[in-house]
């Protein structure tokens, strides 16, 4: 199923207080800012937004001293006269992996606040909607080779203020290295194996090889529920700049030095292709895409998410 | 390279102004962390590269521009050796003496070496300046020069790129003398000779200098080549040669070989634009030879235009040249001898007989029958029907050599004779009653006889010769006396002891062609009808004068005689120079036109042909043949073969030899100051100025791309 339109709202989203992004980055800590955005702006939100596969049937084990004797397998039993005990994934509990793309392109602040600092308020009202459903949440960053950041996932309230103070920290760094998330995303199907889980990345996807596509659609592959929030400046579309300016990287050391008249069009005809072509991989994959820009409401942003997953979620259970 | 105003370069310091701009220009530019620089990477690598190129190469122009105004604002200059004139701008008076000889047409690396000299002409007038007062002296033979220095420029640069090499050997020297003398007349200080030449020696006179040491400066191109090897045709003879072929005519062309190696050459010759005969000949450095050529004219004409020619080298006007080739017409002469004697030499017609028919040869073009008073009783024309003993009609000239008065009759007769084209020659001698040639004999005379005169009557003999007349003022240009100069001492050295008088006459139609010291005349021509008559007053033997036995007899009596019979000599005086002027007889015409080779006719009627004897063509600029057409008294028109002449350049300009430094006048200082060195200086600042402008042009594309 396609995706909405991003830049249209979702239809059946109620009409919002909109929250600016800029002033709510001045707002204090991330946990706030975190609970103005789903209190706030998402009130009435019915609790289980965030669907996930709760239980799920998993293998047999022989029955040993210890294991609670209402997942002994009686018709097992009555069967082959042994005792089994039914073992079962994510027993009671949704997992989401949110994903944070940490790396130097995502400092960049056109007019507005830097998409690092978009994405990570937007991933932290994740984790206090997540949370507050008492599901299990982690965090993982990419960007910085040398440096991992790994948040396992957990569904205490604790852990809550845990996943925060790295999201402060990452803000607080700004976005360093060139990693794409490929690398993040392939670690999140080690560790989930066999068992599905909520994956939410949100990046600007400039990725020169494209593997962070091909790695989520390779997740998706593997069951995975896989949400893109596909985060862009508004700058970086429209490229507004005049007069002659000097263009440096910030993943790499290039500089340009021309008149952006000269090289509008033509970069804004690659922009939208390369837009178009992450649009159609990853929905064609199945995976849950939205694009966004940094001067556009964080609930509206949540609510376009939140809004999808709860159509996708009976489906998905339903397989 | 040195500089005229060195504190200029400080200017170049301006070129940190390019440069600074440039700095500050990439610094202005707005720096801007961008995400997606790999799009702009990826779209606009190439445009990123040209706009950095662009900057460079703006950058670069503009630097140099600003160097370069400050280094022209410097004048720079550079010295190098003198290649061609040294030219001085700036007011001054000069003349550019420039040899357009037809070995100016001299072909150098295929094109002709005077369209070189004009080029360098050009290049000294444009250096010269507009304040420079300039003559252009051309250095052929006869050349018209200018009568004075002109500003106009323009004239003088359309002048030279109209230069062509005319037909006429080079006069160097006359033309240097020419240019000293439009300088001398200039009141500037510096005045110059430019001269531009072959330096051929035999253009160059070893004459007294035209001007000494504080005369003009002369500047000598070095724009001969180093060697200039021609062949020629230098002349060219044609002479009857009846032992060959009854037509037959034999040719003498000399070749010369004017350069230092031998030479093989082929030759031919051309009748009436045929090649009739070939030839070669070998030709060693420096020599002339003889090539004989036997050849026919054609069926049907006397005289034909004939043209040997040599095969091709690098001056082609001279290996060409033409004669005029004809068969020798016989004057049929009857002679009426008024006094036979026994003895021969007292005969008075022994000295004539001997003139008109030298040695008694055949080829000598006359036939002479002598008859005496007595036998003339019978002379009738055969037109009029009655045979006689002797038939007038048969000969061309009759000659009255001291015969007494006729009867009315046969005066008569020979009047119609005359009157149809007939040639009376009469002379007086001591048969002659002037009273008895008024009665009947008027007809004949182109004026009355009077009693004779003797001016040595009563003298002693040693005062005999002091008394005697001589010929003078005689008209030169008649064809009688073409072959004559206007001194002339074979006629003028003749002693004129009796002559006759003549009466008074109103006749239109007489003309004195000489005279003798006294004013008397001399000899007499008249017109009537087709014919003519001649009235000598003197005896044509020893009786009256010495003239016999001076060399000027023979010709005058072979010219007038020819000259009575309208058969002129086709040779000698048919082969003019270029340039020259060709006397034409036009007695019985009433409009004459000649034809150059190149077809451009020149017609002589009305006053210029009325009343004269012979018109003077001077347009004998091209060689080759001319032919000359004439309309009669009756109306009728056709080729006057016998006037018909040919132009051939003159064979002195063929020799191309370097004349001596010697030959040349002295270089006078022209400005009071130092000759010229071998040094010129030459500024750049022109070109640098130039040069700047292009580099604004090229930073105002480079600006706009």
């Amino acid at each position: 199923m396609a995706a909405p339109p991003p830049s249209a709202p979702p239809p059946s989203a109620p009409p919002r207080l909109h929250l600016d992004p800029g002033q709510l980055a001045r707002l204090g800590s991330l946990t706030i800012r975190a609970r103005v955005i789903v209190e706030g702006a998402l009130s009435g939100l019915h609790r289980a937004a965030v669907h996930g596969s709760s239980v799920e049937f998993a293998e047999h084990k022989e029955y040993s001293p210890g294991d609670e004797l209402r997942h002994v397998d009686w018709k097992a039993y009555a069967k082959l006269d042994r005792y089994y005990v039914k073992q079962f994934e994510q027993e009671s509990q949704l997992t989401v992996y949110l994903v944070l793309d940490a790396s130097a392109s995502m400092a960049f602040a056109g007019g507005g606040i830097a998409k690092l600092d978009y994405a990570a308020m937007t991933l932290a009202a994740l984790a206090y909607l997540v949370i507050q459903q008492q599901d299990k949440v982690g965090l993982i960053a990419c960007g910085d080779p040398a440096l991992e950041t790994l948040v396992p996932p957990r569904a205490r309230t604790t852990h809550l203020h845990d996943l925060m103070a790295v999201l402060e920290s990452l803000i607080a760094r700004g976005g360093a290295g060139d990693e794409p998330p490929a690398r993040a995303l392939a670690r999140i199907g080690e560790l989930t194996r066999r068992r599905r889980a909520l994956v939410v990345l949100v990046s600007d996807l400039f990725d020169p090889d494209e593997e962070t596509l091909r790695m989520l659609v390779q997740l998706r592959a593997q069951r995975h529920d896989v949400s893109v929030i596909h985060l862009l400046d508004p700058h970086e579309r429209q490229f507004p700049y005049d007069g002659l300016t000097q263009f440096e990287g910030l993943e790499t050391a290039h500089k340009l030095l021309v008149n952006p008249a000269a090289i509008r069009r033509d970069y804004l005809e690659r922009m939208e292709a390369f837009l178009a072509k992450a649009r159609r991989t990853l929905t064609d994959a199945g995976v849950d895409y939205h694009l966004a820009q940094t001067d556009q409401p964080l609930e509206q942003t949540l609510l376009q998410l939140l809004v999808s997953r709860s159509r996708l979620g009976p489906a998905r259970r339903g397989r | 390279m040195g500089f005229l105003a060195p504190l200029m370069l400080v200017g170049v310091v301006a070129l940190a102004v390019p440069i600074a701009i440039h700095l500050i220009g990439r610094q202005r530019a707005r720096v801007v962390k961008f995400a997606a620089l790999d799009f702009l990477l990826s779209t606009k690598r190439r445009t990123a590269r040209r706009f950095r190129l662009r900057e460079r190469l703006l950058l670069l122009v503009r630097a140099i521009a600003c160097a370069a105004v400050a280094i022209a604002l410097a004048k720079p200059y550079t010295s190098c050796a003198r290649k061609g004139p040294q030219v001085t701008r700036g007011p001054q008076a000069a003349v550019l003496v420039i040899d357009d000889s037809f070995a100016a047409g001299y072909l150098v690396d295929g094109r002709p070496w005077i369209k070189s000299a004009s080029d360098e002409a050009r290049r000294i007038l444009t250096q010269l300046g507009p304040e420079a007062e300039l003559a252009i002296v051309r250095a052929s033979e006869g050349a018209d020069h200018p009568s004075e220095l002109t500003r106009d420029h323009l004239r003088l640069r359309d002048q030279l790129i109209a230069l062509e090499a005319s037909g006429r050997p080079a006069d160097t020297t006359r033309a240097l003398a020419r240019a000293a003398q439009l300088l001398a007349a200039s009141s500037h200080a510096r005045k110059t000779v430019f001269l531009l030449s072959l330096l051929a020696r035999t253009g160059l006179r070893p004459d007294d200098p035209p001007w000494g040491k504080d005369g003009p400066a002369l500047v000598v191109s070095e724009l001969r080549p180093a060697k200039l090897p021609n062949l020629a045709v230098t002349s060219l003879r044609s002479d009857p040669e009846p032992g060959a072929a009854t037509r037959g005519v034999a040719f003498d062309a000399e070749v010369g070989n004017f350069s230092d190696t031998a030479a093989k050459v082929e030759l031919s010759l051309a009748i009436a634009d045929r090649v009739v005969a070939r030839g070669t000949l070998e030709l060693a450095a420096g020599e002339r030879k003889t090539k004989h050529f036997l050849a026919a004219l054609p069926a049907g004409v006397r005289a034909a235009d004939a043209v040997v020619s040599l095969s091709g080298d690098s001056l082609a006007i001279d290996d060409r040249r033409w004669v005029r080739a004809s068969l020798r017409d016989r004057v049929r002469v009857m002679i009426v001898d008024g006094d036979p004697r026994t003895v021969r030499h007292d005969d008075e017609v022994f000295y004539l007989e001997a003139a008109l028919r030298p040695g008694d040869r055949e080829d000598s073009g006359t036939s002479i029958r002598v008859i005496t008073t007595e036998e003339l009783g019978g002379i009738e024309p055969r037109a009029h029907g009655t045979a006689g003993a002797i038939d007038l009609d048969e000969f061309d000239v009759v000659i009255l050599a001291n015969v007494a008065a006729l009867p009315a009759a046969r005066v008569n007769v020979l009047a119609d004779w005359m009157r149809a084209g007939g040639g009376i020659l009469i002379s007086p001698g001591d048969h002659v009653d002037p009273a008895a040639y008024d009665r009947t004999m008027l007809p004949l005379l182109p004026q009355g006889l009077r009693d004779p005169i003797d001016t040595t009557w009563g003298a002693p003999p040693d005062e005999r010769d002091s008394r005697a007349l001589h010929l003078v003022k005689w008209e030169a240009d008649h064809p009688i006396f073409a072959p004559f100069s206007k001194a002339a001492p074979e006629l003028a050295d003749a002693k004129f002891f009796e002559i006759a008088l003549l009466g008074p006459t109103t006749s239109a139609d007489r003309k004195v062609l000489a005279r003798f010291t006294n004013g008397a005349a001399a000899l007499v021509e008249a017109s009537s009808g087709a014919g003519r008559t001649l009235l000598f007053t003197s005896t044509l033997d020893r009786d009256w004068n010495d003239l016999p036995i001076h060399p000027g007899f023979l010709p005058l009596m072979q010219q007038a005689v020819r000259h009575l019979a309208r058969k002129h000599q086709a040779f000698g005086d048919s082969d003019h120079a270029v340039g020259s002027q060709v006397v034409l007889p036009t007695a019985d015409l009433k409009k004459l036109e000649v034809r150059a080779p190149d077809g451009v006719g020149t017609v002589f009627e009305g006053d210029r042909l009325v009343g004269r004897s012979s018109v003077r063509f001077g347009r004998t600029d091209k060689p080759g043949a001319y032919r000359v057409i004439g309309t009669d008294q009756t109306g009728s028109t056709h080729e006057r073969d016998e006037l018909a002449f040919v132009v051939n350049v003159d064979a002195r300009g063929s020799d191309l030899t370097l004349a001596p430094a010697a030959a040349l006048p002295p270089s006078g200082t022209g400005t009071g100051g130092a000759p010229a060195d071998d040094e010129r200086r030459v500024e750049l600042w022109h070109a640098l100025a130039a040069a700047v402008l292009l580099l604004l042009l090229a930073e105002g594309l480079l600006v706009q791309r």
